[in-house]
């Protein structure tokens, strides 16, 4: 009844007269400037994607692939672009990878808008039918996709790897890809199986040596020099290692004080006592076991002082100096000890057990590495190394999405094919579904269905294949009911991608046509910009 | 040449027709801007700050959009109050009023051109209003009895209300949330009770209701993460060091070990405060300032979770559902309030741990934490949330719910058209003036859906024309429908205070006849 009331009357839009000049400027000069954003990260799409050079205004080069540090670094500020950026940023929090993929998508929808617009379609009536299309389109997505248990090593990897091939370092991919998978996994709690807290994972960058000496360690790092200002050991063996947070220095008090030396021989004892504190701490350091320090950075007076670095050297303790604050939840998580905050609470079972603490040369610098840790926690340290400081960067980078790309797996376990492949599925399903419904939804989900499409047709022609010839037999594949068919940017050709092993987290997928979608309808809301305070 | 020096130089002065037109078209521009953003198919607007970083905000909301214009227009600037009013006082329909005023004030404009004088307008707009009230007071429901009926006509209200807003699309799931939230509530209108905690990242979809209250902190090292029937003290010390506070307080010593001994003492100091905040006999200790490592190394021997540089409004609201006090001195005991609750844990919500308090002393308490895409749709998304749950803790004590869509205007112009007819002289004029100005309301809301407005009003008279009808605008299907059926329902409350506050307003601009503009405050020339 609803349904058959509802053509007749909206036909008669332009019955009435209504200005809508200025609203139809706005909402174009939006949908231009997003679209612009979106085309700029576009080449940087898949395999065979494109990096940006980004030089940032302070003068420091950024190379990379990454939609979400692209948009960061271009300092858009045109309203509607920097939606965009934020998109990408949402995606980046949401799953961590397909950020460029997100952008795209909008991009296109965005174009597809435009051209509805045009035909003189009310945008609400755009907006309820994107939102629609993207709920169907989530049901697809989640119909295609292949359950996955955490024990599957092997798939984990693969869909690392997917995630890496995209980067600068896709090369590294077979390295890579193993390492971010046994990362997460050694964070996984067992009574929460599906939360994985990223910070527990610790990558630490060192200039030096190539990707390839990239590694995973299972314990600490720390990109420090042990202390060697009194030649202090640098190498420990059943170290008992303790987090202090306060100083080995002469003491200091809160409130302004002043030492008055009168004559010559105070001076002198004054020196005494200096060292007899000092002593004093270190004696009760020692008489605990503790053979390894590492004291927190202070901002109001020396951590360490030559004079007690020098006993502590001849105690035989290794001395790590300058931890940030930010840092000891994770080495106190790690190492399954408690800081310690006052002289009087050093007590043996505050302590953390190691079997080594060893000072290591990489390249012209040196790192610390504790390994053998007693009742580790669940956190875990990778080292990236790199010729450039650049490489080093993109590498940090492309390994942070793959490790998303882990969690996202662990978080909900659901693989599907990558290559284009669900996007073209999508494509065709939702092209069915629009011939089903009535009126102007239908045509709105036709176009929704067009635009995905972008995909594919992007990630060949940035790998130089011919885009249409591609698309089309694509669309032919899956017609055929091949729905694993995607694109296979090596061999240039349409393979069945899941036997290829390109495969995403279904969660990538779903939250890139979500967040995507409804970033369009917002910025199809917008009929104004009004300049404010 | 001594009479025209009455003001000062810069001051200036416009008179009757001058200034008259002037309101008008000060207040007509406003209600222009403000006019697309009605109605379930209103567009939203980006406000552009111009002031350093260039801030974005898209919005929907009548009062964001007014609160944040650059106005130099006396009228303007009473029609921006009006809108502040009705957010402060009924939370909702702050665009409806300033349009209504604007409308009213247009009307007004041709009578004056008719050379109606102002005050003849005025008696007729009040005889009108009043009308127009008493006509809506006779349709109004009142499921005041019934708590079944009554949940679901919040249910139809909170809708209504979201339906025109960006969560318009969940808003039968954030039409729970908020019924939820307010019906915990208890009859009060303390909103505070109920947080609203905005995370980016997930959809619009995964935002929840949970009892209790989150805290946005994180709890310090080696604590407890988790602590059953906790004593809260909440309070605001300094947990670094109790310093002298006299600037230039030194002291002086001869030697090292009384330095040493000094240190001591004030280490000494801060373990007698913890002590005392130990003694309160607490699990948990909340702290507006910092703690510093040595204090929480004393908590995370004794067992206590201490949560550090919580946020001013963090820390009142906690004490206010804890049923706490903030303390900040610790020697009795005795005489400070501790707050309590069931269970204190961390959770996780996307990529943040947050702290959860739940099962606190105030029953009332609920924290809605919203989810979605960035940072403009969860800003936006608060605002909406925060309109609806104030119409409906407005509708929980004014239990009258009127029909939506246009429905409750028709019915007014049609009861003050009447008037009009029975009403001699000049007056009458004025009144039928008021009943096209309510008509405006309907035709806007049409318009922005992209409709025939014209035919649809003049359906919709047609329909109103019959006894008892219930028909409104139905924007979705594009047609005039059954608001009863439809499920389209909007508090009476915030029909009236839109109809009294749009008509004061509207009179108090036709009232002006002369603008006096004051001289800007010469700035001190600082060279």
């Amino acid at each position: 009844m609803a349904a058959v009331t509802a053509a007749q009357p909206r036909s008669s839009k332009t019955e009435s007269y209504v200005d809508n000049k200025r609203k139809e400027d706005i909402r174009q000069a939006n949908i231009i400037a997003a679209r612009s954003v979106a085309d700029a990260v576009r080449t940087s799409l898949g395999p065979k994607g494109m990096d940006k050079m980004i030089s940032t205004a302070n003068g420091e080069v950024i190379i990379t692939n990454d939609g979400a540090t692209i948009l960061n670094k271009m300092e858009v500020l045109q309203p509607a672009a920097k939606m965009l950026v934020e998109l990408s940023k949402s995606q980046d929090a949401a799953a961590g990878d397909g950020t460029t993929t997100v952008v795209v998508v909008a991009g296109a929808l965005l174009k597809q808008c435009l051209s509805l617009l045009s035909h003189g379609i009310h945008p609400t009536v755009i907006s309820d039918s994107l939102h629609k299309a993207s709920t169907k389109a989530v049901d697809v997505l989640t119909a295609m996709a292949v359950p996955l248990e955490l024990s599957d090593r092997e798939s984990l990897i693969k869909s690392a790897s997917t995630s890496l091939n995209s980067k600068v370092v896709s090369q590294y991919s077979t390295l890579l890809a193993p390492l971010a998978v046994d990362s997460v996994l050694s964070v996984v709690d067992p009574e929460k199986p599906d939360m994985v807290d990223l910070r527990d994972i610790k990558i630490v960058k060192k200039h030096g040596g190539t990707v390839d000496d990239t590694q995973l360690i299972k314990g600490l790092v720390f990109d420090k020099k042990a202390s060697h200002a009194a030649g202090g050991p640098t190498r420990m063996e059943n170290a008992k290692i303790a987090v202090i947070q306060f100083q080995i220095s002469p003491p200091k008090t809160d409130i302004e004080q002043s030492i008055v030396v009168s004559d010559y021989s105070q001076m002198d004892r004054i020196l005494k006592e200096e060292r007899n504190y000092i002593l004093g701490m270190i004696k009760k350091i020692k008489a605990t076991g503790c053979n390894v320090l590492l004291i927190q950075k202070s901002i109001l007076r020396d951590a360490v002082t030559d004079l007690s670095l020098h006993y502590l050297a001849k105690a035989k303790i290794m001395v790590i100096k300058d931890v940030e604050r930010d840092d000891i939840e994770f080495i106190t998580k790690t190492l399954n000890c408690l800081p310690i905050a006052n002289i009087e609470h050093f007590r043996a079972e505050k302590l953390g057990h190691a079997e080594l603490v060893e000072e290591v040369s990489i390249g012209d610098a040196k790192i610390v590495k504790v390994t053998g840790i007693k009742d580790m926690g669940r956190t875990t340290t990778v080292l990236v190394r790199g010729s450039n400081q650049l490489v080093i960067d993109e590498a940090e980078r492309s390994l942070h999405d793959a490790l998303c790309v882990v969690r996202c797996l662990v978080s909900k376990r659901f693989l599907i094919a990558g290559g284009g492949a669900p996007e073209i599925e999508l494509s065709r399903q939702l092209g069915a579904w629009s011939k089903v419904l009535h009126g102007m939804e239908g045509y709105c989900v036709k176009s929704f269905a067009e635009a995905l499409e972008v995909i594919p047709y992007t990630l060949a022609e940035n790998a130089g294949l011919n885009p249409i010839a591609i698309v089309t037999e694509l669309r032919n594949r899956h017609a055929q009911g091949e729905i694993n068919a995607g694109i296979n940017v090596r061999k240039g050709q349409i393979t069945n991608i899941l036997e290829e092993n390109v495969v995403q987290p279904l969660l990538v997928s779903t939250s890139a046509i979500t967040l995507a979608t409804e970033c369009v309808r917002m910025i199809l809301k917008i009929d104004d910009i009004v300049n404010v305070r | 040449m001594a009479i025209e020096r009455i003001l000062k130089d810069d001051a200036s002065e416009e008179k009757g027709e001058r200034a008259r037109m002037a309101s008008f078209v000060g207040a007509i521009a406003i209600t222009d801007l403000v006019k697309t953003t009605l109605g379930p198919k209103g567009m939203d607007k980006i406000l552009q700050s111009t002031g350093r970083g260039q801030a974005v905000t898209v919005t929907n909301d009548g009062a964001t959009i007014l609160k944040s214009l650059h106005i130099d227009n006396p009228a303007a600037k009473v029609l921006i109050d009006i809108s502040k009013v009705q957010d402060d006082e009924v939370g909702d329909g702050t665009t409806s009023v300033v349009v209504l005023a604007g409308e009213l004030l247009r009307e007004a404009e041709k009578l004056v051109a008719a050379k109606i004088h102002p005050m003849t307008i005025i008696s007729g707009y009040r005889m009108a209003a009043e009308c127009a009230r008493n006509a809506l007071l006779q349709r109004v429901v009142d499921n005041k009895e019934n708590a079944e009926k009554f949940k679901l006509d919040l249910m139809k209200i909170a809708m209504t209300t979201l339906s025109s807003k960006i969560l318009s699309q969940d808003k039968v799931h954030f039409a729970q949330l908020a019924v939820d939230a307010v019906m915990r509530l208890k009859g009060s209108t303390n909103l505070e009770a109920i947080q609203i905690i905005k995370k980016p990242g997930g959809s619009l979809k995964d935002s929840f209701l949970d009892e209790g209250f989150i805290l946005d902190k994180k709890i310090g090292l080696g604590q407890p993460k988790r602590i059953e029937n906790a004593k809260i003290l909440v309070a605001n010390t300094a947990m670094d060091t109790d310093k002298v506070k006299i600037y230039g307080a030194r002291v002086r010593v001869d030697s090292m070990s009384k330095v040493a001994e000094i240190e001591g003492a004030e280490k000494e100091k801060m373990r007698e405060k913890v002590q005392k905040i130990i003694a309160h006999g607490i699990n948990c200790f909340v702290n507006r300032q910092l703690i510093y490592n040595f204090p929480e190394e004393l908590f995370a021997d004794a067992g206590i979770l201490a949560i550090e540089h919580a946020d001013f409004d963090g820390i009142e609201r906690l004490a206010l559902v804890t049923g706490g006090e903030i303390a900040s001195t610790f020697d009795n005991p005795e005489s400070v309030k501790l707050g309590h609750c069931k269970l204190i844990e961390e959770i996780m919500i996307g990529e943040d741990k947050l702290i959860h308090f739940s099962g606190v002393e105030m029953g009332q308490a609920c924290t809605i934490v919203l989810r979605g895409a960035s940072h403009h749709v969860l800003d936006e998304a608060e605002r909406s949330l925060h309109d609806a749950l104030c119409v409906l803790s407005q509708t929980v004590n004014d239990t009258r719910v009127v029909l939506g869509g246009g429905w409750p205007e028709m019915v007014m112009a049609k009861a003050v058209d009447e008037l009009a007819r029975q009403t001699p002289g000049k007056k009458s004029h004025a009144i039928e003036a008021f009943s096209r100005a309510l008509v405006a309301i309907p035709t806007i809301i049409a318009d922005n859906a992209g409709l025939d407005s014209a035919d649809l009003v003049a359906q919709l008279r047609a329909e109103h024309h019959k006894e008892g009808c219930n028909a409104g605008i139905d924007v979705i299907s594009g047609s005039v429908g059954d608001m009863a059926e439809l499920g389209i329902s909007e508090s009476f409350k915030v029909k009236q205070a839109v109809l009294l506050s749009a008509t004061e307003a509207a009179e108090m601009i036709l009232r002006v006849d002369e603008i006096i503009t004051c001289a800007p405050r010469k700035r001190e020339d600082r060279m």
